[in-house]
């Protein structure tokens, strides 16, 4: 069992809960991104501190050059768009 | 004393013997040797047959590249093949025998293959084996015919078959800077970085550490290279900071400097020190690495260059400086390059007589004259070894006038006497920990060698491996990169051991082949040819990477130590390219063979974990036969001493029914969610609503994917204002408890919530059956439990026996029934309490059997039926999707083709011959049992009803709803099981629910 | 009230085990503190938590990431970002948190029942923690009185380092009797006494 569970593409836009726009859903649920170089991921410590992290990955090399905490970055995130008036 | 010992050299114990046996007949070694060098010094030549040919082979080199010497050790009931006889270092007792021989190593009748020369040339597999079949002796119906006596005939070492009851263990080191190998260059750069505080691992796959510095006979700072070595180990070992590890190798570099050693522990022991594995397998983590793991020379391709006695002219140095065995009496060496002189002096040093030096180059340095004069033998310049003589050992061989820029052989064959023949093509760094974390080697055209490349991970190359090959270089090297990968400015050279500069040429000829008539073996190991890489060529594999696969060039267990860049710059002629062209395969890991059981280690056997509840002892003291659950052991029945499984559940089932049964739930995954945004946070992951629960009340809860299809359900109870306890499935509480986790850090990272698994904490059992509430009237204290204070779905606190306890009523048996969670330590406590209050109404503790007959009587769905393809409406859970509110996957869940006609659909099944049914078996239409066809659905869970008296199963269904009160089959061909069945609601029992209200 | 029941009773055998030529290289235990605790802090409010932890306990937490102290008989470390983890010997510890901590600070958890406290105390403790854990016992990356969470296969450990040569793990309680017997089996080379 590994000590990090990848958790799938990060930065990934949630719709609006109350939003009915199939294709932004369909987009959100099953659309990834698959590029080769960096790449924005999240990995969760799931054998230890169970925190979600952003890694930027470089899928060519495996040469990671960011980690931060998912959950500041989330929310510095949401800080963001509530700035400009956007519903979070 | 064996005529082939020398006189005193070596670093064997000659004080004392070891006696060991290979194949039946006893020999003795000293402490120090390996088998191969005990072997030679017995006067043994013939070690192995080869993979096709079978031909008669000895021992190539004095090290892991040895292709040829495998054997196969004995240990008590188990085998291990496949061993180089030159890494295997000799124990009182040891056994060894040869391998791919039959019946035995000197008469052998596969040796007839040779003969069939062409019968097993390159491809010949693929040739004759696949494809079409054309008459009686050809394709894959041959290959069934062939295949028994092919496999018996070509091959290495046999597995055995008994268990291996060694032990192994995995280990995990941290350090600023490992260093590779232990020569000079790496002793050197260990000290330079331990110098500097650094925390410093040195590894080297050989036993003494040293590396070449064990058999140059050069002098090191004014002494003996084998002192110098001596002394720098005793530095070494002094220092906290510094980590020696010998025997170990380092066999793949992976991502983040994370690298993977395998150390042999015990392997050269007769018997383990208490505790002691036999391997370990290490995963270091470096901060940075330097790679100081030398090169290994390569042999000359000629015609019967794999007759025994026909050695790397390095490794007779090496057995005759440092093992104290002569490989030969009457020696002659075959050379591209200078380097391979001082073998030769070494050699007569050590008391072999070198007869003659044969060298393709028609042009010899003055140094390597000089050395040549020193052995007193014969130089024939311009000259190559043609063929060879003897049978199972080399008696003589044939030179021809050779020119070296056309590659052409010429004149009149000489025959000269030789029972050893000492061969070197140049050297080639053993550059594959450094091929795997960095860009492609480049080769360089002077050294004839590919060196290492750019890296892609922090390391540096120091020593042969970086193409230095003369000690004084190989010592700067070594200091340079230990103060750089030690982060160290330092440049003065104070500390450099001095140390003769080499006058010799490091430079070897260009030549790889020498081509005359006869099998000249570019792949020893797996009896690849040069003309097997041409018939390639020809056949249209111009890649390397398709080379090595038609031809087995540098598979099998020494991966082409020796053989890869002869067989690329055989390769290259053939293309007519440089070898630069032609490329090189990429290295992968293991650099060696790496056992599986040090992957393995503490995974297996009795030290696979098992996750046990509370009362666990209880439930096997008590008769339970345990059921695993994904890692958590729980009781399948508490079975009557003659009853079988089904007549256990069925007897628990009733019990419940009839009066009161109690059942281990502690496995339910349990989650604490705690915060002011608690509330609001169950509203978003469960489809029903939950801020709207009184505390001290709970709810059936259900969760969908985003996706919309139906994932896990459980109760979760209000504990206070800002405090849930949540419960999931035993098996998707993992899952669950991550998803949960992923919502909060990424999805709504605002919400103030906390989740913990308190699955442990809470110890849990359910009291179900019409007496029920008498069995907690009998023991409970500090509250009521009577149906005004505890009405359905409530919570109250009190005491059993003085511990603490949490009881909600809740039900999945359809029966009154209660949850009792008290803390894990006191669950046996409790549990025990219960049943002795339960002791007046019949109790029985019941299993998951029981437990799985009772939830599909009431049709309540588990981890069958949400399956991940159904939705809430497939199982009528459509009356918890609240209208209020958005949640996970309500976006989702109606879209086409997840509602509408053509649902399978949760639907109870009756068998109505009587017999039970399986799991997995289809629902269909007709009714004919022989071609029984057009599934409409599959049955998910299945049980005996007590309370029906019937077979019954829930079943995913096709428009099940709309086919209710219809008749269909269950077809299960694969268990031989057809018959009717009528398709009825999963309500089977009680639906109206009048019981569960009691 | 009954004593809790340890999980690793059946297999707890007290005595020296294993290669005892060098001596026992390690002191193997299980410290039951009648109070596991885990507190949790708020964005923002991890210095209000650590302030109270300090009032229930008299343990003063350093700020940030996998910082700890410990005591004679209680202990208190970071486990993951703003959480804690803290022990009592003496039960009681949950309540007097609770009544310190408020839902607008933190959370407070009680996991006395849910975790087993294994204390691996001596000269080869690195050594033997080693081959379960890919985390880095030097004293220099984990000075005494600090934390990890970490993971040996399926069992997740936080663990403690309470002195040089000594560190205390919890481990979860129905997994604990297997990593007891993982934890003495690796402790065979160097020796060990459970006491």
């Amino acid at each position: 069992m590994s000590e990090f569970t990848y958790q799938g593409e990060a930065g990934r836009q949630r719709p609006d809960p109350a939003s009915t726009d199939r294709a932004a859903w369909d987009a959100y649920v099953y659309d990834r991104l698959n590029p080769a170089g960096e790449h924005n991921e999240l990995w969760q410590h799931s054998g230890g501190c169970r925190a979600h992290l952003v890694v930027t990955r470089n899928t060519l090399t495996h040469v990671i050059s960011s980690v931060a905490f998912a959950r500041e970055a989330g929310r510095a995130h949401s800080a963001g768009r509530r700035g400009k008036g956007a519903r979070s | 004393m064996s005529p082939r010992r020398t006189a005193d050299s070596g670093r064997i114990d000659r004080s004392r013997q070891i006696r060991f046996s290979f194949d039946g007949a006893n020999y003795s070694g000293h402490p120090g040797d390996t088998l191969a060098s005990a072997l030679l010094a017995s006067g043994v030549s013939l070690f192995g047959r080869s993979f096709k040919y079978h031909r008669p082979r000895g021992v190539m080199t004095a090290g892991i590249d040895e292709p040829n010497a495998l054997v196969t050790v004995l240990k008590g009931d188990g085998r291990e093949p496949n061993i180089p006889a030159t890494m295997l270092e000799i124990y009182d007792g040891l056994t060894v025998v040869s391998q791919n021989r039959y019946p035995s190593l000197a008469f052998d009748v596969g040796a007839v293959n040779g003969l069939a020369g062409k019968l097993f040339s390159a491809g010949f597999y693929y040739k004759t084996f696949m494809g079409p079949v054309f008459g009686p002796l050809k394709g894959t119906r041959f290959w069934m015919f062939c295949e028994w006596f092919i496999r018996r005939a070509a091959g290495l070492g046999r597995a055995g078959y008994a268990a291996d009851t060694a032990r192994y263990e995995r280990v995990n080191a941290f350090c600023d800077v490992l260093v590779v190998g232990a020569g000079p260059a790496g002793l050197m750069a260990a000290r330079a970085a331990a110098e500097q505080g650094r925390r410093v691992i040195l590894a080297d796959l050989d036993t003494r550490l040293g590396g070449s510095a064990n058999w140059s006979d050069e002098t090191i700072d004014g002494m003996a290279a084998t002192d110098w070595v001596a002394s720098a180990i005793a530095d070494l070992s002094g220092r906290d900071n510094v980590r020696l590890l010998p025997r170990t190798t380092v066999w793949g570099y992976y991502d983040n400097n994370t690298l993977a050693a395998l150390e042999r522990v015990t392997d050269h022991k007769a018997k383990p020190e208490t505790g002691e594995p036999r391997h370990r397998s290490w995963t270091i983590r470096a901060g940075s690495v330097v790679l100081a793991t030398g090169a290994l020379e390569r042999p000359l391709v000629f015609p019967g260059n794999d007759r025994p006695g026909v050695m790397l002219a390095a490794a007779a140095e090496r057995y005759a400086v440092e093992f104290g065995v002569l490989a030969g009496e009457r020696a002659v060496l075959f050379t591209n390059n200078d380097r391979a002189y001082r073998s030769a002096a070494a050699l007569a040093r050590a008391g072999a007589r070198i007869a003659t030096i044969v060298d393709v180059r028609d042009t010899v340095s003055a140094a390597a004259r000089r050395l040549a004069s020193e052995c007193g033998a014969e130089l024939l310049a311009g000259r190559a070894v043609v063929a060879t003589d003897g049978r199972r050992q080399l008696s003589g061989i044939a030179v021809r006038a050779f020119d070296a820029r056309s590659g052409t052989v010429s004149g009149d064959a000489r025959n000269l006497a030789a029972d050893c023949l000492l061969v070197s093509g140049g050297w080639s760094p053993a550059l594959h920990l450094a091929s795997q974390a960095g860009a492609r080697p480049r080769w360089d055209s002077g050294l004839q060698a590919f060196l290492p490349p750019e890296p892609t991970q922090n390391w540096i190359a120091a020593g042969a491996v970086a193409g230095a090959y003369s000690t004084a270089e190989v010592l700067r090297q070594g200091l340079e990169t230990g103060r750089m990968a030690a982060g160290s400015a330092d440049e003065d050279d104070g500390g450099l051991p001095l140390a003769a500069d080499d006058e010799l040429d490091p430079n070897p000829a260009p030549v790889f082949e020498i081509r005359a008539d006869g099998k000249a073996f570019v792949d020893h190991q797996h009896d690849v040819t040069a003309d097997d890489v041409r018939l390639a060529y020809r056949e249209g594999f111009v890649s390397v990477e398709h080379l090595k696969r038609y031809t087995t060039l540098g598979m099998a267990t020494d991966q082409g130590k020796t053989s890869n860049v002869p067989g690329m710059a055989i390769m290259a002629a053939a293309v007519g390219k440089p070898i630069e062209e032609v490329g090189t395969t990429r290295f992968r890991p293991p650099f060696a063979p790496v056992s599986l059981g040090s992957l393995a280690a503490e995974r297996h056997g009795h030290l696979k974990p098992e996750r046990l509840t509370p009362m666990h002892d209880w439930h096997v003291a008590n008769g339970a036969t345990m059921f695993t659950a994904g890692l958590w052991f729980r009781p399948q029945i508490y079975g009557l001493p003659g009853e079988t499984i089904e007549q256990a559940y069925v007897r628990e089932a009733k019990a419940v029914r009839d009066g009161v049964g109690i059942v281990d739930v502690s496995t339910l995954g349990k989650i604490a969610v705690q915060g002011p945004d608690a509330a609001e946070f169950l509203d978003r992951v469960y489809t029903n609503m939950f801020s709207t629960l009184a505390v001290g009340k709970a709810r059936y809860g259900l969760m969908l994917r985003e996706d919309g299809f139906a994932y896990d359900d459980g109760t979760t109870w209000r504990l206070g204002e800002t405090e849930f306890l949540m419960t999931t499935t035993t098996v998707n509480a993992g899952k669950v408890m991550q998803n949960l986790e992923y919502c909060l850090d990424v999805v709504w990272p605002d919400l103030k919530v906390h989740l913990t698994s308190v699955t442990d904490e809470w110890a849990g059992a359910a009291l179900s059956g019409p007496k029920a509430r008498q069995v907690l009237e009998a023991c409970v204290t500090g509250t009521a439990v009577d149906d005004a204070t505890l009405p359905f779905m409530g919570i109250v606190r009190g005491e059993i026996d003085g511990v603490p306890v949490t009881i909600c009523r809740l039900s999945f048996s359809g029966e009154l029934a209660y949850e009792v969670y008290c803390g894990a330590g006191h669950g046996t406590h409790v549990w025990e309490t219960l049943m002795e209050a339960g002791e007046l109404f019949g109790i029985v503790a019941y299993g998951l059997e029981a437990l799985g007959t009772l939830r599909i009587e009431k049709g309540h769905v588990t981890g069958a039926e949400i399956d991940g393809r159904t939705t809430a409406r497939d199982l009528h859970l459509d009356w918890m999707l609240s209208k209020k509110k958005p949640f996970i996957g309500s976006a989702m869940m109606d879209r086409d083709g997840m509602t509408g006609p053509g649902r399978l659909e949760l639907v109870g099944v009756v068998s109505l011959d009587g017999r039970p049914l399986n799991g997995g078996a289809h629902i269909v239409e007709s009714s004919n049992p022989a071609a029984p066809r057009d599934s409409i659905g599959h049955v998910t869970s299945v049980c005996y009803s007590p309370a029906l008296r019937k077979y019954i199963s829930l079943a995913l269904v096709e428009d099940g709803k709309a086919r209710l009160g219809t008749r269909a089959f269950v077809s299960d061909p694969v268990r031989k099981r057809f018959g009717p069945v009528e398709l009825v609601s999963h309500h089977f029992f009680d639906p109206e629910g009048k019981r569960l209200h009691g | 009230m009954a004593e809790p029941l340890s999980p690793l009773q059946p297999v707890w055998q007290p005595g020296r085990h294993g290669n005892l030529s060098g001596g026992a290289g390690v002191v193997l235990s299980e410290t039951r503190p009648a109070s596991i605790v885990q507190v949790a802090a708020w964005p923002g409010s991890e210095r209000a938590v650590i302030a109270a932890i300090r009032a229930a306990t008299g343990l003063a937490l350093p700020d940030g990431a996998g910082g700890g102290v410990a005591a004679a008989t209680k202990a208190a470390f970071g486990v993951a970002p703003g959480r804690f983890v803290v022990v009592d010997q003496a039960e009681g510890l949950e309540g007097e948190l609770r009544s310190r901590i408020d839902a607008a600070t933190g959370s407070v958890t009680g996991l006395s029942h849910g975790r087993t406290a294994i204390r691996v105390d001596g000269p080869k403790a690195e050594w033997v923690l080693s081959k379960l854990f890919a985390v880095d016992f030097g004293l220099t990356a984990l000075p005494v009185g600090s934390g990890v969470a970490t993971q040996h296969h399926d069992v997740l450990a936080q663990i403690q380092r309470t002195g040089a040569m000594r560190f205390d793990l919890y481990v979860f309680r129905s997994l604990s009797r297997s990593f007891w017997k993982t934890l003495c089996h690796a402790a065979e080379d160097v020796g060990y006494e459970v006491i």
